[in-house]
């Protein structure tokens, strides 16, 4: 029931991204001008999906230049009640958009053998509270002697680090002269939030995934249980105002949920793995190629953002780290509140018996690199080849494979093998209650809809898109096998 | 004196002025009002009486007064001509690859520009959580009410920092830019420091001799011999305190001396004599503190107070308003300006005292006091040649030869005498009796060792004598060793006294002499 605690560590950071750092300039990133206009047909979404935090997922529109007209700088007291509190960033500056804030860069990079910093957040700042017992509480928030203390005591450490964190910050908000009092007024109010804890029934109905539907109730089921136990009506003030509704708290723990960042700190001698939540750090939206990631300086107790090393920025690039590798859109959307069409570690459950050759499928495609890190390999490709993106890399995991050393597919098993996953595939579109053509349109149809209702519908049609591409990359594969 | 101790930072201006002959200071105050003054200083600090209503602001035409030498701490430096630190210049400040950890993230934390522009919004202190987001909209509302495009625009003017030093930088970049004129070749000194040559520090053609150079001889590092023909520099006067400020005074005509330089009596005759004057000089202030009392004392020194200080007008006042003589006094210093107070304390620099001191002659300066630690005096120099003479001026006569001061004395004899000596101490001459000399030469072979030694015995008595004398001639003893063995015995036998030779012997007999002669 309970979210599954995903770490995110620096190594898998650089893991992930140094080969395809290092060796590609760039990865999956089209030149912006032959975006829009190649595949007039195929309203593609771009291959980076960069999604703002607290979950607002931002499509880099068709034209660049709208994209920089929607953006907005953000409000001017937004970096500078950091900048007091001695947090700082160099050559980045907060944007806002229509969906959110995001990171911008202001100023060109090269590409540099080191990885530099952007942003430094010194511990004072964030609401960090440790995995195991006994609870460290950081910097000296420390709620004792307020009863919020005997609330977090009371939470099980191994599951319940949503509920302590949104304990902490609602408490932090109550603290006189707290920093998050101020940054509060910056984090995503209720009706702005996409976390699906703040859903109602119809809307969980509208993301035609009974799963991760009943999954979401099971979590609003438990943080409301949650709720009522510790606030219920004989429960003393100052718990009482920290969340006077329900509706307050949950969207406390979707904060907390989808803001929070596990880190390993070290304090001293000790190293301790922390849920964090940091101020400006959690303003970094999600990216499959992401071109910073986080790092712990333990010697001043800041935690830094950094741009990878080989990254080459110019300026108005939005700065994005990965949230979660290796999941699935249904498990973004649970903790996150978004999702992607190209998310390359989507899965689609094929049954059934036909399998394709993995070697030539991936020659196709020019999909380079060990399973866990498919990436698009750009020096084989034609330049102008823009369909690769991190669906077809899903694809290539999720289609059923075969690869046996030497031996050569036969041509028409395979012709057989893609008829039949895409007609499998079809199918699959087929139980869908809309298409993603009606999702579309029902998107555009809908400028004021509820965050919450556009974060569904976005997740079911982005799952049939990349269905779809699925399909598509099918049809590609079968005329471009070679004999 | 601990008083002089204590009163000696204070000075007065005072109608002594003309007593020029010493810094001793006239001021004194009493114990009593010394610890008084010193709670004053504290609480002029933190007045509880009364707050500072000194309006009056320091003159601003004070004439700078040419100050006296200032401390050392700084002088110019002879290599890059700027004025240098004397205790420790600063080493240059290394480059960033020097910089120990954690320097280069701190500085560049400090250099990072603060943000400007003003907000909009204003916080709302956690109770309205995303209220200055631009797509925030009242809860309670319908969602359909605001759009989300028309949200309010953000004034132009909030761009950030950096965005409006960015834009700078590249509008710079269109204006035009207007070739200046070429430039003439450089030659000579301005070549060679273009290009690297060794070049002398100053250009040649602008160069000036430096005014105020001294010439050669009283120069600090030209040696210079010392003036006097001297084969010790004990002999130069030994410079007292005293004796200098003596002579000081005596030049500038305030004493009269005997001769040229001081003697000892005059010294201590003058030292007495400042002593007393300032005995003298403390005793009248202080008459002159109890006569007029301490506010009209110290009013003096408080040019701002215009009240009448005597003690009548202050037995009133207390009458009045009840404040004693001790409140009024804090009233009045109140009004004192700083100046006035580092005046009165005598801290004040630009106060020029005029003590004998500082008109003293360099080198008498430098006699008691000392010189120039960076410039050193010209008679701190020294002649690498001098061989160094560390005798005093009680200097003794070179030593003596030492035998021959031995020899008077008696400690030591010569050889020949020694050999008289012993000469005379020769043992008395036994006759000599019938040396067989057949006996005497005979050496013992060792043959026997059981009645050797009766034998031996018995031909030991015979020569006994004979070897007695032998034995104390031991210089023939030295020369013949055949005898040398025999003596050993002898003397083995000789000082043995009675009883052990009766238990030496094996029978009484042995005692008999020439036993077996006469048995034979």
């Amino acid at each position: 029931m309970a979210s599954s605690l995903l770490h995110q560590t620096t190594q898998c950071f650089f893991f992930n991204n140094q080969l395809k750092g290092l060796s590609h300039g760039f990865l999956w990133r089209p030149p912006c001008s032959s975006f829009g206009s190649s595949h007039a047909e195929n309203r593609a979404r771009p291959i980076r999906a960069s999604v703002d935090t607290p979950p607002f997922p931002l499509f880099q529109p068709p034209k660049q230049q709208e994209s920089a007209s929607e953006l907005e700088p953000a409000d001017p007291d937004f970096y500078k009640i950091g900048y007091v509190r001695s947090m700082r960033a160099y050559g980045v500056e907060f944007k806002e958009g229509p969906d959110g804030f995001g990171v911008y860069a202001s100023k060109d990079v090269e590409p540099l053998r080191r990885a530099r910093v952007i942003m430094e957040i010194p511990l004072e700042l964030m609401l960090t509270i440790s995995k195991k017992l006994p609870w460290m509480f950081f910097p000296d928030i420390i709620p004792i002697g307020h009863p919020i203390f005997d609330i977090i005591n009371s939470t099980n450490p191994e599951t319940d680090w949503d509920l302590r964190l949104a304990c902490l910050l609602l408490y932090a908000f109550d603290v006189e002269d707290n920093f998050w009092q101020l940054y509060g007024d910056f984090l995503p109010s209720a009706d702005e939030c996409t976390s699906l804890l703040l859903a109602s029934e119809d809307e969980l109905s509208e993301l035609q995934d009974p799963d991760l539907a009943s999954t979401m109730r099971n979590q609003q089921q438990r943080a409301l249980e949650f709720w009522e136990k510790n606030w219920h009506n004989s429960a003393p003030l100052k718990i009482k105002r920290l969340a006077r509704d329900p509706r307050r708290f949950m969207w406390a723990v979707g904060i907390a949920q989808s803001r929070c960042i596990n880190m390993q700190t070290r304090i001293g001698a000790l190293t301790q793995d922390a849920n964090m939540l940091i101020p400006y750090a959690d303003m970094l939206n999600h990216s499959f190629e992401p071109n910073c990631s986080l790092h712990w300086r333990f010697k001043d107790r800041m935690l830094e953002v950094l741009i990878n090393a080989g990254e080459q920025i110019k300026r108005g690039d939005e700065m994005t780290i990965n949230y979660m590798s290796g999941q699935k859109n249904e498990m973004l959307m649970q903790r996150y509140g978004f999702s992607s069409p190209v998310n390359p570690w989507d899965v689609i459950k094929f049954s059934g018996n036909a399998q394709i050759h993995l070697d030539s499928f991936l020659s196709v495609f020019n999909i380079s690199g060990l399973p866990e890190e498919y990436y698009h390999n750009n020096f084989l490709a034609n330049d102008g080849d823009t369909f690769v993106d991190g669906a077809v890399v899903a694809a290539a995991r999720t289609l059923p494979t075969w690869s046996d050393k030497d031996v050569p597919p036969i041509p028409s098993a395979e012709r057989m093998a893609v008829k039949e996953l895409q007609e499998e595939c079809r199918q699959m579109l087929g139980q869908y209650a809309t298409t993603s053509k009606q999702d579309e349109k029902l998107l555009d149809s809908m400028p004021n809809a509820p965050r919450t209702l556009e974060a569904a519908i976005k997740y079911r049609l982005h799952r049939k898109l990349f269905i779809e591409k699925v399909i598509r990359a099918l049809e590609i594969y079968q005329d471009k096998i070679l004999f | 004196m601990a008083s002089n101790s204590i009163h000696s930072n204070l000075l007065p201006k005072s109608p002594f002025n003309h007593f020029q002959t010493s810094s001793y200071l006239v001021g004194s105050f009493p114990a009593g009002i010394l610890q008084v003054r010193v709670g004053f200083s504290n609480s002029r600090r933190v007045p509880s009486y009364s707050c500072i209503k000194c309006e009056k602001k320091d003159e601003y035409n004070i004439e700078h007064v040419s100050v006296e030498r200032p401390p050392y701490y700084s002088y110019m430096d002879s290599t890059s001509g700027q004025l240098e630190p004397a205790s420790g210049a600063r080493a240059s400040v290394p480059e960033q690859e020097y910089w120990p950890e954690g320097t280069a993230s701190q500085v560049r934390a400090a250099r990072a520009p603060a943000p400007g522009g003003e907000s909009s919004s204003s916080p709302s202190y956690g109770s309205k959580p995303g209220s200055r987001r631009k797509n925030y909209r009242v809860a309670a509302a319908s969602s359909s009410t605001i759009d989300v495009g028309s949200s309010d625009p953000a004034p132009s003017d909030e761009a950030s920092l950096e965005e409006s030093i960015e834009d700078t930088q590249d509008s710079s970049s269109e204006f035009v830019v207007y070739q200046s004129e070429p430039e003439e070749e450089e030659t000579g000194y301005d070549l060679d420091k273009k290009l690297g040559n060794p070049h002398p520090f100053i250009d040649p053609r602008v160069k000036k001799k430096i005014e105020g150079t001294l010439p050669d001889e009283e120069l600090w590092w030209n040696w210079k011999k010392p003036e006097k023909e001297q084969w010790s520099r004990w002999q130069r006067r030994k410079p007292d305190a005293d004796t200098v400020f003596l002579k000081a005074m005596a030049e500038t005509g305030q004493v009269k001396l005997y001769g040229e330089h001081p003697t000892l009596t005059e010294t201590s005759l003058y030292r007495a004599r400042r002593h007393l004057y300032k005995e003298e000089r403390l005793q009248a202030e202080e008459d002159r503190l109890e006569e007029v009392g301490p506010i009209a004392y110290y009013s003096e020194w408080v040019k701002a107070w215009r009240g009448d200080t005597s003690r009548e007008a202050i037995q009133k006042h207390f009458e009045e308003t009840g404040e004693d003589e001790t409140a009024q006094l804090i009233e009045m210093f109140s009004h004192q300006t700083d100046r006035e107070y580092r005046i009165m304390m005598g801290t004040d620099v630009r106060i020029k005292r005029d003590p004998l001191a500082m008109r003293m002659k360099e080198e008498q300066i430098k006699q008691i006091w000392g010189g120039d630690p960076v410039y050193p005096t010209v008679n701190y120099i020294q002649d690498p040649n001098e061989v160094i003479d560390y005798r005093g001026p009680d200097f003794h006569e070179p030593t003596p030869n030492m035998l021959s001061y031995l020899m008077e004395h008696g400690h030591i004899i010569t050889r020949d005498e020694l050999n008289s000596i012993l000469a005379k101490e020769k043992p008395e001459q036994h006759e000599v009796t019938d040396v067989d000399e057949a006996m005497a030469k005979a050496v013992d072979i060792g043959e026997n060792d059981d009645e050797e030694d009766s034998d031996v015995e018995d031909e030991e008595e015979d020569g006994e004598e004979e070897e007695e004398k032998i034995s104390r001639n031991w210089s023939v003893l030295k020369s013949t060793p055949e005898l040398r063995q025999s003596k050993a015995k002898a003397k083995k036998e000789g000082p043995m006294s009675l009883d052990e030779a009766i238990d030496d012997s094996e029978n009484l007999t042995d005692f008999l002499m020439d036993f077996e002669e006469e048995q034979e």
